[in-house]
């Protein structure tokens, strides 16, 4: 039991290395862009971390920003576990969002009891959302990349559209109506500044997210049919069922992610309502490894350093998009495991982790 | 002149305009996916150029130091992606989104930096329009046609020349057979690597010259993330043109003709927002129609690593 | 390391030697593929390469063409030492090669095929049409009949082969190397290829044949060097041979250890086909019509050429490919239409050929492979889910008695070597108790001590009544182990014999004669 304990945590630990790496130089080589700018790199950095940990408010607002964040990380890192790119976090963030919006309106008068029942909503309309690209892979061969980027213009377009007309509010701000505080996710308190009892939520989704894939048949077939799709046809397992099904579990993820966002900090889907949360997702899972825990903590780094840049920009001169930027660089790095290879030799490009290589076809 | 031209005349012109950059950049992606790496880069290499356009404006006042800028940063970002991809085998549909973000954030952070404030930039001398004589004196499409701005007719002549460059050229002969069969190319003793790169260098500068024409083509400022997707839609213009000049830039002059559509379109009719989905639907249909797999070059999106 | 030169041509004469390749070695690893391998070509001679699978050819001519370097040994052109480096050097020296697995474009013209690399120009642009002309006239001249303008994924696929070595020809082969060019036409198109290269060599063109198939060779060539296991058993001149020596310096090796085994104790046909037809990827048919008949406590071994139709005869008969005609029985039940599960779930094992990419999910865990098949019964699953500790005390016990090294069931399959991933896949499939077992090259890439190992387990399973198919290219395999060998030829069953048959019985059959006829 202590040596697969013991093993477990020298997996976990060379799947942390390689992103620590990445991380730590990207930030090296944002110190270079900050002095560029004329501004010293240390107390730019400090402001970073102040703003992200330093304070309660700082922890709230990082918590914020990381719950969205774990959600559409999940969606990505399953369907990820089944070889799929699941790049539509942001089109099915934003049908759980106007499912939300709506249904949180409709059920209001069943104050906090309509949480639950409108999460599921989401559930429902993203796993519907997000087995179209699957479809649409299973049956006619279409790339997941291309659908899922197109069905997310669709969706937002969809959704800007039903928030703009049929579900408009009266009020000034473009959007559906408020949803009434009594249906709403609850403040956590404690000091947390505006943080929500999302973030459990989305801990919670992690949690499923990994009993689905490494306690269910499901995910077994799901895992198997990502790696060895050779050897999953061989033993029987379908291919394109297994597809649909992990894009669309994936769909529901960002969806819940999006009504979260709605019923826990917004209260209503506005126009325009909050972008990036979709590609950020992207890069979290990467970051996570597509593991639930690396998830978490991908979408805790982000959303760090979301909260960190605003007060990074008010103390310093730094903009925020500062770490925009470093966010891209550490992709990149991580991303280029050949580059490992060049430097460190083939056994640490193994250790780096399997990537995966996917043509578009 | 829109009074004596009247409706037809406009929307002909409105959508060259939406046209112009899709056209560019599908026409990039094109050499970048023909040689068998995929770019859906060429959103962030849209952004990069027009603000680098601007920026060149705005330091020299002169436009040939604009256009020379956007070129430099859109081959730059696209070298990049080269790196990533061909070099360092790197997943190219990350690589590929890790250059949107870092233009994103990085015209985002300049902005600030060169600007002082983020939002728009400061006006620069745009890209006028330039009448052709005689041409544009054609009833109702004269001027929609031949009275745009120079990289328009720049535009025009992309693509027979790129047609002949892919299909006449050995040149082009080799870099679609790189993107087809990769070890037939090494056998022949061509480098399979230089030819991608080749590929990726031209997306670049194709896409700066569609970036610069929305930055200073058709307004004369940069705006924070003015792309807004455009990159993307060229690519599914690109998908929905089949990988080829004539082709892609009927799928974007289609797509251009919605974007116009949209801005002109009297709200009650059909709601703007489905008229934006066009492009979009149109490409999922366009995949599920041809099933994806038959036309795009065999070979696209693998390393390509040899025994 | 006998040096041999050889006259060649027919008329007596002296004809200068234009390639020498001397004392050539080439590892991979600790195998051998060249021994020491010398050969001589003269000019305007047909040379032929023969030998089994493995044996050494393919590498051999691959050096040549300068995508492998040799470990040891020289090359000489012309008399000259030549250094080859890549396919470049070797083309600017005349020499030409025909892949086996042809190197050409399909979404491309033939013109455009041909001139890859060496375009003609006008200026800036390709000059299309120099290459079209330039083509017809290579293509008049030889009689390789093929439209310039036509795309390859158009053509059939002697057409490709022409275009091939159009290729080589466009580009002033004087040296021409074909790899195994007849395994993919049909008697009519190799009639046409053998009076092409009759064409060829009248030029002045000197040409290697790669091959295994006997019958041609002395049809067409005027020397023969036969390889086995990486070095040069003799060279002989094809007038002075006929098939059956051939065979025996082909096959023929010394015995090599005879596992014991014990009497057959044979029952009732438990596996059994009738006239199955299988098509492969490409819509040809690579089973054409076989009939076998497996008895439970025997093994039947098929023995043949890779490519004859062995792979697709074992997925047909384990299920993992659609049969278009013809039935199999599982224990007299009729399973054409039963998919591999179903199978499985009536007593079949299979242990692929692939065990890379079919047998075992590489990065899954040996516990999590071993229940591949098997995840969703109890006591590994109920309700939808799965527990992983039933899974790996289950797999604890079956590596251990399977002996895989390490028995780790959390080990990752991949990090396991050759022999004890196929041990890990035995495992699985044999502890099902399975009536019936399929095994495809159960012993490919594997080191001594696990083929030892798991030719006994394939013995004990006899021994217990079970029916064994065993699907082998290594000859000394099928021999020792089965209790009867039938050879597999261009998809169809071509005899059958005792495991004591001789060499040139088996080397006969393997090449597709069948009693003395010649093949049409």
């Amino acid at each position: 039991m202590s040596s697969r304990l013991r093993r477990a945590l020298v997996d976990a630990g060379g799947a942390l290395v390689f992103p620590l790496i990445a991380i730590v130089l990207s930030f090296v080589l944002g110190a270079f862009i900050v002095l560029a700018t004329g501004n010293n790199p240390l107390t730019a950095y400090a402001a970073l971390v102040r703003g992200a940990v330093g304070s309660p408010t700082a922890i709230g607002r990082t918590l914020l920003g990381a719950t969205p964040l774990i959600f559409t990380g999940l969606a990505v890192a399953v369907a990820f576990r089944a070889g799929l790119f699941n790049i539509g976090g942001e089109g099915q963030l934003y049908i759980g969002a106007i499912t939300a919006a709506w249904l949180g309106v409709t059920l209001g008068f069943l104050g906090a009891l309509s949480i639950p029942i409108v999460l599921l909503a989401c559930v429902v309309t993203g796993f519907l959302w997000g087995a179209i690209p699957g479809i649409l892979k299973a049956r006619f061969g279409a790339h997941e990349v291309i659908t899922t980027i197109m069905l997310n213009y669709i969706g937002i377009y969809l959704t800007t559209y039903l928030a703009l007309k049929p579900l408009r509010t009266e009020g000034l701000v473009p959007g559906t109506d408020a949803i009434d505080f009594a249906a709403r996710i609850p403040f956590i308190g404690l000091g947390l500044g505006r943080a929500n009892y999302g973030f459990l939520l989305a801990l919670v989704a992690a949690v499923v997210a990994y009993l689905l894939l490494w306690r269910t048949r499901r995910g077994f077939q799901i895992r198997a049919v990502g790696l060895s799709p050779g050897a999953a046809n061989y033993a029987g397992m379908g291919i394109g069922a297994n597809t649909v099904l992990a894009l669309a579990i994936g769909g529901a993820f960002a969806a819940i992610g999006g009504g979260v966002e709605v019923l826990g900090v917004y209260g209503k889907m506005t126009v325009p309502f909050v972008t990036g949360l979709g590609f950020n997702g992207i890069g979290v899972a990467l970051l996570g490894r597509n593991h639930p825990a690396g998830v978490v903590l991908g979408a805790l780094l982000f959303g760090g350093l979301a909260s960190g840049a605003q007060e990074m920009q008010f103390s310093t001169d730094v903009p925020l998009q500062l770490t925009s930027v470093l966010l891209a660089v550490i992709l990149l790095l991580v991303t280029a495991t050949k580059l490992v290879e060049l430097l460190f030799g083939k056994r640490a490009r193994a250790l780096a982790g399997a990537r995966l290589e996917k043509g578009l076809g | 002149m829109d009074e004596i031209f009247g409706a037809p005349g406009q929307l002909l012109a409105s959508t060259i305009r939406n046209a112009t950059p899709l056209v560019f950049a599908a026409l990039g992606g094109m050499f970048s996916e023909r040689s068998g790496v995929v770019n859906i880069g060429l959103e962030g290499l849209m952004l990069i150029s027009a603000f680098a356009g601007v920026v060149g404006a705005f330091l020299s006042g002169s436009a040939v130091v604009a256009l020379a800028f956007a070129l430099a940063a859109g081959l730059v970002f696209a070298l990049i992606h080269a790196l990533m991809c061909v070099t360092f085998e790197a997943d190219q549909i990350i690589s590929g989104t890790a250059i949107n973000l870092l233009a994103l954030g990085g015209t985002g952070f300049l902005m600030v930096s060169v600007f002082g404030a983020g939002g728009t930039s400061p006006r620069v001398e745009g890209f006028g329009e330039v009448p052709i004589p005689l041409l544009s004196s054609i009833p109702v499409v004269g001027p929609a046609l031949f009275s745009q701005s120079v990289l328009v007719y720049l535009m025009y002549v992309m693509v027979p020349a790129t047609f002949f460059v892919l299909f006449r050229t050995p040149f082009g002969l080799r870099l679609r057979a790189t993107g087809e069969s990769p070890e037939a190319v090494d056998t022949a003793g061509i480098s399979v690597g230089r030819m991608r790169y080749y590929g990726v260098a031209l997306s670049g500068l194709l896409a700066s010259l569609g970036g610069i024409y929305l930055s200073m083509g058709i307004l004369s400022a940069f705006t924070e993330n003015m792309t807004n997707g455009r990159g993307f839609i060229a690519l599914a213009a690109l998908i929905f043109g089949r990988w080829n000049p004539i082709g892609a830039a009927g799928a974007a002059l289609l797509f251009g003709f919605a974007l116009a559509v949209t801005f002109s379109a009297p709200q009650e009719a059909i709601p703007n927002e489905f008229l934006q989905m066009i492009p979009y639907v149109l490409t999922i249909v366009a995949l599920a129609a041809f099933g994806g797999r038959a036309i795009a070059p065999a070979a696209i999106g693998k390393p390509y690593r040899k025994e | 390391m006998t040096e041999e030169r050889t006259r060649g041509g027919t008329a007596g004469v002296e004809a200068p030697v234009v390639l020498e390749m001397r004392g050539v070695t080439k590892a991979f690893g600790p195998v051998k593929a060249n021994d020491g391998v010398s050969i001589t070509l003269g000019r305007g001679e047909i040379l032929g390469l023969l030998g089994e699978n493995g044996a050494g050819k393919s590498t051999l001519m691959k050096i040549l063409y300068g995508l492998y370097s040799p470990d040891e040994g020289e090359v000489f052109v012309d008399g000259e030492r030549a250094e080859i480096r890549d396919p470049k050097d070797a083309v600017s020296r005349g020499i030409g090669m025909v892949h086996q697995h042809f190197t050409l474009i399909p979404a491309l013209t033939v013109a455009e095929n041909i001139v890859l690399g060496a375009e003609p120009r006008k200026g800036v642009s390709l000059d299309l049409a120099k290459a079209i002309k330039d083509t017809e006239e290579l293509s008049e001249r030889y009689g390789l009949r093929v439209d310039p303008r036509t795309r390859v994924a158009d053509l059939s696929v002697g057409a490709q082969q022409r275009v091939e070595i159009l290729k080589a020809l466009y580009r002033k082969a004087r040296i021409l190397v074909l790899d195994e060019p007849t395994a993919v036409l049909t008697p009519q198109e190799t009639e046409d290829l053998f009076s092409v290269l009759k064409e060829l060599v009248a030029d002045g063109l000197s040409i290697i044949l790669i091959t295994h198939k006997l019958g041609e060779l002395l049809g067409i060539s005027n020397r023969i060097t036969i390889i086995r296991d990486g070095k040069v058993v003799e060279t002989v001149e094809a007038s002075g041979t006929d098939e059956g020596a051939l065979a025996r310096l082909m096959v023929g090796r010394e015995v090599l250890l005879r596992v014991e085994k014990t009497e057959a104790k044979v029952g009732g046909p438990r596996l059994s086909a009738e006239g199955l037809v299988v098509l492969s990827g490409a819509g040809a048919k690579a089973v054409d019509g076989i009939g076998l008949e497996v008895r439970g406590g025997e093994i039947l071994g098929i023995a043949g050429v890779d490519g004859n139709g062995q792979t697709e005869l074992a997925e047909a008969l384990a299920g993992t490919r659609p049969a278009e005609s013809g039935l199999v029985r599982l224990d007299g039940e009729d399973v054409t239409r039963v998919g591999a599960n179903g199978r499985q779930g009536r007593g079949l094992a299979y242990v692929p050929e692939d065990r890379g990419a079919k047998g075992l999910v590489q990065d899954f865990s040996l516990s999590e492979n071993n229940a591949l098949k098997t995840y969703d019964e109890a006591p590994f699953s109920k309700w939808g889910w799965i527990f992983p500790k039933a899974m790996r005390r289950r797999a604890a016990e079956a590596l251990r008695a399977y002996d895989v090294r390490p028995p780790d069931p959390d080990a990752r399959a991949g990090s396991l070597s050759g022999g004890n991933q196929q041990k890990a896949v035995l495992a699985r499939e044999l502890s099902g108790d399975p009536g019936v077992i399929i095994a495809a090259q159960p012993t490919r890439g594997v080191d001594v001590g696990a083929i030892e190992f798991i030719h006994r387990q394939l013995l004990e399973q006899r021994a217990r009544g079970k029916a064994i198919l065993l699907i082998s290219l290594e000859l000394e395999e099928v021999r020792s182990l089965s209790d009867r060998v039938a050879v597999i030829y261009d998809g169809r069953i071509v005899g059958e014999v005792g495991p004591d048959a001789t060499d040139e019985e088996l080397g006969l059959l393997m090449a597709g004669r069948t009693g003395g006829e010649k093949d049409a």
